[in-house]
């Protein structure tokens, strides 16, 4: 603590200080103004304890279903809306299942029945039952999802997840922005309300695309930053002249005409009037397979048959948003709790940022009956840590994260209330197969065999998880994965020498990233020394927040970077085609044919055993490339309290909020008696 | 000047005597004896003195000076590696303990080793195919890589003939791990002892770079006077009411951005430099006010005006002969700054924006320790030791800052 | 009258152009180095297609020249309206520190008020019984609370108090209990220094002529401390109120973190890791805002307060 001079300042001319009577006055009006600044500060209206309150990890970073990624988003998102299906537990499942055992969930009925499926698997036809409402009263209806689905695909959405909807005809020409001459396309008029907002859009145009008339290219600088490409090419974009014939109201015959996104700079290219418009793309109405054919039906029609597609609508990319409110307050205005309107089981009472999400019970929901649950507090805490003492003390009533060096204590010492089961989700490594030295896959195929993954799991993550061999994690029915090879150091120092790298020398220094966490770190660390050890080669660590990562990683900014993938749907799928050359996932630079074809060859084969061989085909090349390296299948870890009820683990650990229930009874007992109290014995 | 010298004894005084009668001289030299043992007591010496009456101000000079030694020979002392993990399940958050522990190599395996280096190198010079020499230079260099000092991270010249020394000396017995050990089984007492190395210099360091800037500024403002005066105080008032420490995490942040990492790299500058920079910018502001405050009031006396007379120049009157006289009250705020430096630093590590591992500083030590409180395992010596250690030290350098501020303050003299 | 409001009021106007001046500098230091960096908000997120980038940046306002970016976002600052997160995609600048500072002040508040009150009181007593018992144990809590560093403090106090004595909650923000600890390790130092400067302060009071006077007029100790000795020995302690409320700010920074607060350190320190550059910004902004005005209402207050202050 500095001792500060004090300055005066300049005051004005004065030569006789402040009279008595203030200098009387003034310390007590100090005081008095301390003393209600402290009464303020104390004064806490007490917020009444929500009936359920869990830990929500990460602050989420937008509660739009189109533009999330990551669980704590799939948590808040399963709560505020509701796909056409929903995945849940068969019924009866209580009877069932054990506290330990996995229990299967399948798409259920939600906001629409289980749908009719065309012959060949590619028409679906999903009916919208009755009863179910938006938060505000208005009725949920297919023009709903029909809309949401194309915001989805909009590219100035700039949805992250928008190619799960790449299953549907032509959404992937929809959302690249692909055109080709004599394609129906839809013109978006420059005359939109705000022209930031990308809803409500502008005037829509119908009409075939005749041609596109584009300066001259421009000539990129070899050495020009990403950024700058970018904008060099955006601004060339912009000048191109897109001629269409627009269908006119009422005639037969379509009118040409010319559109651009500037129309002043674009005019050498064309002669006549060129209208501003913002958009250019494929006709959604057209060319997408998603109709509402009337309120209470919707026709989707996919690229092939896709067994698994009942589980992607009950994902949260596909789940319907409202329309008349995004519409009024824009992104990201709409999303606020005082407008937010959902049709799913809770509504957002309000929201602290970095602290907690309140969900209250939304009485417009269509099975609000069976949802037992008022109100829900949905913590945003960071540190597994604090999340552990806030278990402990009972401020929340179910952890999902835990420090993992406390875990074999917590198994011993809370056994019924540690609930763990096997997980569909890979921790693994990407390695950028563009970096010099990580190029050959003898490389790859060496790193991977001189990391003792049994160690890691055993020492570092300690809740039992399976080392990994393979890419897929096991317990998919009807699918066997590769033989993958397990730790080898001595085939790993070969293949080290035989890519030209003799006990690692010549190998540059690879760079190991992760996201800032705890265990990540740890096991970066140990990696590091494995590495050292077992084959000479040096790394260096680089751990980044959260979205810095994400953005490094997709960059491909990194030597080897640290991911994790969980099964968007029960299929080997969700993991392989991960890797597919144009996955924007792929992240990793590595592109084979071969898989690429095995990939889409299998999404179009109808005879379930012949699609699993070809992806199991396509994961033993990814495993003979390694362009990434598993380390090991996760297992849930959850920390839940005895008096909750209506908790189980699956293997995508989804714990739908509609299902728990709490006894309030048991609760209120528990939070009288002492702290901690601990369940002795437990399984596993 | 304080004078031992006793009265004169005059009484035997008469005008009548010689100046060389033996008497006379007698009585001189009685007189010179005298006079030669009236020490002059320099401000320092005073000052000297008074610290060393204030028992809390040596204790901690003693200390600190212990805590500096520590740091600077840790290389020699017999200690684990701060970075060897022992992940198994034995090692891992074992709690303070006397099992006996050993370096994973002996001072013969050691000795083996640089032979073969040695070796190498000897063929190395030897060869004159320009082929052959390549190939060798490369297997020396992944012959270095392994070498058994790889143990500790990036040692430098001195570091190493400090290791060398200390395998000689001890083998590979190692100080048990009497602090604990950590998440992946590293031995505490040892990464306390590097990360005071990391601690200590950053905090020095980046003090004596507020000091450069701050004792520049001060002087140059205070001996310009007038508007230029006027000018640069209000800059510094100004910058006072920054809150600093808010734009420097922002700073922090954004040259730790790799695009611009990587630019700052190329010229030479690393992130450690970065922090010294920037640390040191924040500190200056204090030690540029009080060096004006003494200059201003230096700037009149009799020295400054024969320097002038002979035609020293301002910036030479400022810095070789006004400086020098400041530089009391500068070591007192150097004294008090370094702490302040050395927390934020922690502060910085321990918010995860300082330095980064496998590099070790008290922050983070402190950044790990807290993580891992919970009560289902209470890992007290995680925070425990490294909270010790910084704040020992950090007592110690404000008790010797308050010391020195009390021994050399002007006002106390001769008291 | 009129006069002496006259020369406040010019006062008061003199401080709040120095103001701006300070925040228009931080502004424009933050917002350089905020465009040092490549790339903008999402752009830098994913690989997105130049057509979208060029909509991202307009709807960042990062399409028009430099100087024009520059100066736009200076005049909306000025009036008050801090642009949309980069980060926290859901919300605005404003809307975030506006959730972020009631918690943020509660927190400084009660911690200053303790050592405000704690601090002067432990002063008095200490001076008033000089070298006595209290007098030393006082003084050695006063050095331990200012060389420990905030958040060893911290980390202890949770071993001891949260889970020891079970007496707090661990983190969290919510009700009365969640304040206690967080406050108090952040009062610690400032209590500290706040006592120390009121025992010296005392001190050299007491020794003055006009309490022997008072002493000798035969008022009661009481009086004679509060009345009289208290009003000069203060002074020093209400002009480090200024630099405590800064330090106070700073040292909630950490102590969010460690007790997951929502406050206006926590987003800060959230923002910087997440390269939220505008919100890192505007949070800046507001606390140099907030650290000029404390310092200018304690200077006022200062000048009140002590008669020998004389305005020139």
């Amino acid at each position: 603590m500095r001792e500060q001079a004090i300055t005066y300042g300049v005051f004005a001319e004065q030569p006789e200080s402040m009279p008595p009577i203030f200098r009387a006055l003034f310390p007590l009006l100090f005081l008095a103004l301390l003393g209600v600044a402290f009464v303020w500060s104390i004064a806490f209206e007490e917020l009444p304890p929500a009936d359920f309150a869990f830990d929500n990890g990460n602050e989420v970073q937008t509660v739009d279903p189109a533009r999330a990624t990551g669980s704590p988003e799939n948590r808040i998102l399963n709560a505020l809306f509701e796909g056409l299906l929903r995945s849940l537990p068969e019924p009866g499942w209580e009877e069932k299942y054990g506290p330990d055992d996995n229990v299967p969930m399948t798409p259920q009925p939600a906001m629409a029945d289980l749908p009719e499926i065309s012959e060949d698997g590619r028409v679906y036809t999903y009916r919208i039952k009755d009863g179910r409402l938006w938060s505000d009263g208005s009725p949920v209806t297919a023009y709903d999802f029909e809309w949401s689905w194309m915001r989805v695909l909009h590219p100035e959405s700039a949805s992250q997840y928008a190619y799960q909807l790449y299953y549907l005809k032509g959404g992937r020409a929809y959302n690249t922005m692909q055109l080709e001459n004599g394609d129906l396309v839809e013109v978006e008029l420059a005359d939109r309300p705000n022209p930031l907002q990308l809803f409500p859009r502008g005037t829509i145009l119908h009409g075939r695309l005749k041609e596109i008339r584009k300066p001259k290219a421009p000539v990129i600088p070899e050495d020009a930053s990403e950024e700058r490409k970018n904008r060099i090419e955006g601004e060339w974009q912009e000048k191109w002249v897109y001629l269409v014939e627009v269908e006119e109201e009422g005639k037969d015959q379509p009118k040409l005409r010319a559109f651009s996104k500037k129309p002043r700079l674009s005019q050498p290219l064309y002669d006549g009037e060129i209208e501003p418009c913002m958009w250019v793309l494929t006709d959604f109405s057209k060319t997408v397979g998603v109709k509402a054919v009337d309120e209470k039906t919707l026709v989707v029609t996919l690229n092939s048959a896709t067994p698994y597609f009942n589980e992607l609508v009950a994902f949260y990319t596909l789940y319907p948003v409202h329309r008349p409110t995004i519409e009024k307050y824009g992104s990201p205005g709409w999303a606020k709790p005082q407008y937010l309107v959902g049709n799913g089981p809770f509504t957002m009472e309000f929201r602290r940022i970095r602290d907690r999400i309140r969900l209250k019970k939304n009485p417009k929901y269509w099975d609000a009956a069976n949802v037992k649950l008022n109100t829900i507090d949905a913590m945003a805490v960071k540190s597994e840590t604090t999340s552990l003492n806030l278990y402990l003390d009972k401020q929340i009533d179910w952890a999902t994260v835990m420090p993992v060096s406390t875990i074999p204590k917590l198994r011993k010492e809370f056994g019924d209330q540690f609930r763990s089961a096997p997980m569909l989700t890979v921790y693994f490594y990407r390695v950028n197969t563009t970096r010099p030295g990580l190029r050959d896959p003898r490389v790859r195929r060496a790193l991977n065999l001189a990391i003792d993954k049994a160690n890691i799991c055993q020492i570092i993550t300690r809740a039992g998880e399976v080392p990994a061999t393979t890419f897929v994690p096991p317990g998919l029915a009807g699918y066997e994965s590769p033989p993958g090879q397990g730790f080898d150091v001595e085939q790993a120092r070969k293949l080290l020498a035989e890519a030209g790298y003799p006990n690692g020398r010549g190998l540059p220094v690879v760079e190991i990233l992760y996201n800032d966490t705890d265990a990540h770190r740890t096991i970066a660390e140990r990696v590091q020394q494995m590495w050292r050890e077992n084959l000479g080669v040096e790394s260096r660590l680089r751990g980044l927040e959260w979205g810095v990562y994400l953005d490094a990683q997709d960059k491909l900014d990194y030597g080897v970077a640290r991911a994790g993938w969980i099964a968007d749907y029960p299929d080997p799928n969700t993991f392989l085609d991960l890797f597919v050359s144009d996955n924007p996932q792929n992240q990793t630079g590595w592109k084979n044919a071969r898989y690429d074809e095995l990939i889409e060859g299998a999404s179009q084969e109808s005879d379930p055993e012949k699609r699993l061989k070809m992806l199991s085909e396509a994961e033993a090349i990814l495993l003979e490339e390694m362009p990434i390296i598993p380390f090991y299948f996760y297992v849930s870890k959850n920390l839940v309290k005895p008096y909750v009820r209506g908790f189980f683990n699956n293997v995508q650990d989804l714990h739908p909020l509609t299902l728990i229930e709490v006894d309030k009874e048991a609760k209120a007992k528990a939070l009288k008696f002492g702290a901690g109290e601990k369940t002795a014995g437990g399984a596993r | 000047m304080t004078s031992n010298a006793t009265t004169i004894d005059r009484s035997g005084d008469s005008a009548a005597e010689p100046l060389t009668s033996p008497a006379a001289r007698e009585r001189y030299e009685q007189l010179l004896a005298e006079a030669s043992r009236i020490k002059g007591v320099s401000l320092w010496r005073d000052a000297w003195r008074r610290l060393r009456r204030n028992l809390a101000a040596m204790a901690s000079l003693v200390l600190l000076i212990l805590i500096v030694l520590l740091a600077f020979f840790t290389p020699l002392l017999p200690l684990q590696s701060p970075q060897l993990q022992v992940a198994d399940d034995e090692h891992i958050y074992l709690p303070p303990n006397l099992q006996p522990v050993k370096l994973p190599f002996t001072a013969a395996q050691v000795a083996e080793f640089e032979a073969e280096t040695q070796k190498l190198r000897q063929q190395l010079a030897q060869t004159t195919d320009p082929a052959k020499r390549a190939e060798i230079a490369d297997e020396i260099v992944a012959h270095e890589r392994r070498h058994p000092f790889k143990l500790w991270n990036n040692l430098g010249p001195l570091a190493r003939a400090m290791t060398s020394a200390r395998i000689k000396l001890f083998s590979d017995w190692c100080i048990p791990s009497i602090c604990g050990r950590d998440e992946l089984g590293r031995d505490v007492l040892s990464r306390i002892c590097w990360g005071a190395r990391v601690s200590l210099v950053v905090g020095v360091v980046a003090t004596l770079v507020s000091l450069l800037i701050g004792v520049s500024y001060g002087a140059i403002s205070g001996y310009a006077g007038g508007l230029v005066d006027a000018a640069m105080m209000r800059v510094v008032d100004v910058l006072y009411s920054v809150p600093f420490i808010f734009v420097v995490i922002f700073m922090i942040t954004v040259l730790s951005e790799d695009t611009i990492k990587a630019t700052l790299l190329q010229y030479g500058i690393n992130q450690i430099m970065i922090f010294y920079v920037v640390i040191g910018a924040i500190y200056w502001l204090t030690m540029a006010r009080v060096v004006r405050g003494q200059i201003i009031s230096l700037k009149h006396e009799q020295f400054v005006d024969a320097a002038r007379t002979i035609g020293a120049s301002g910036g030479r009157i400022v810095f070789r002969h006004l400086v020098p006289n400041v530089l009391g009250v500068v070591i007192v705020y150097l004294t008090l700054t370094i702490p302040s430096v050395m927390l934020f630093e922690a502060f910085l590590s321990f918010l995860g924006l300082g330095v980064q591992p496998p590099d070790v500083s008290w922050g983070l030590l402190m950044q790990d320790g807290i993580k891992v409180i919970t009560p289902v395992q209470v890992n007290w010596w995680l925070v425990l030791f490294p909270g010790l250690a910084l704040a020992t030290t950090l007592f110690a350098l404000n008790f010797l800052g308050d010391g020195l501020r009390d021994a050399l303050d002007p006002r106390m003299k001769n008291r | 009258m009129s006069r002496r409001l006259l020369g406040l009021g010019i006062l008061l106007g003199k401080r709040v152009l120095w103001m701006l001046l300070t925040v228009w500098i931080v502004f424009t230091i933050t917002w350089i180095l905020m465009r040092l960096v490549p790339g903008g908000p999402y752009s830098a997120e994913k690989k997105v297609p130049p057509a979208i980038q060029r909509n991202l940046e307009a709807q960042f306002r990062m399409n028009e020249p430099l100087l024009v970016q520059y100066g736009s976002q200076l005049w909306d600052a000025l009036r008050g309206d801090l642009r949309l997160s980069m980060k926290l995609q859901d919300y605005s600048v404003n809307e975030v520190i506006a959730q972020g500072f009631p918690v943020s002040a509660a927190l400084g508040i009660f911690a200053l008020t303790f050592a405000l009150f704690f601090g002067t009181v432990a002063g008095v007593i200490s001076a008033v019984r000089r070298n006595s018992f209290f007098d030393y144990s006082f003084m050695a809590f006063a050095t331990l609370g200012i060389a420990v560093p905030n958040f060893v403090l911290a980390g202890v106090a949770i071993l001891i108090i949260v889970f020891q004595w079970h007496l707090l909650p661990p983190a969290g923000w919510g009700s009365r209990d969640h304040i206690w600890l967080p406050a108090l390790c952040l009062a610690a130092p400032y209590t500290a220094y706040v006592a120390r400067l009121t025992r010296a302060g005392m001190l050299e009071v007491l020794n003055l002529d006009y309490i022997r006077t008072a002493y000798a007029k035969g008022l009661s100790p009481r009086t004679v401390i509060v009345k009289h000795a208290l009003r000069g020995a203060i002074l020093p302690v209400v002009s480090y109120i200024g630099p405590a409320a800064a330090g106070i700010l700073t040292g909630s920074l950490i102590l969010e973190r460690i007790f997951n607060i929502p406050g206006m350190g926590s987003h800060f320190i959230e923002a910087a890791s997440q390269r939220d550059y505008t919100l890192a910004m505007g949070i800046v902004l507001v606390s140099t805002i907030l650290v000029y005005v404390m310092n200018m209402l304690v200077d006022i207050s200062y000048a009140v307060i002590d008669p020998r202050v004389k305005m020139e």
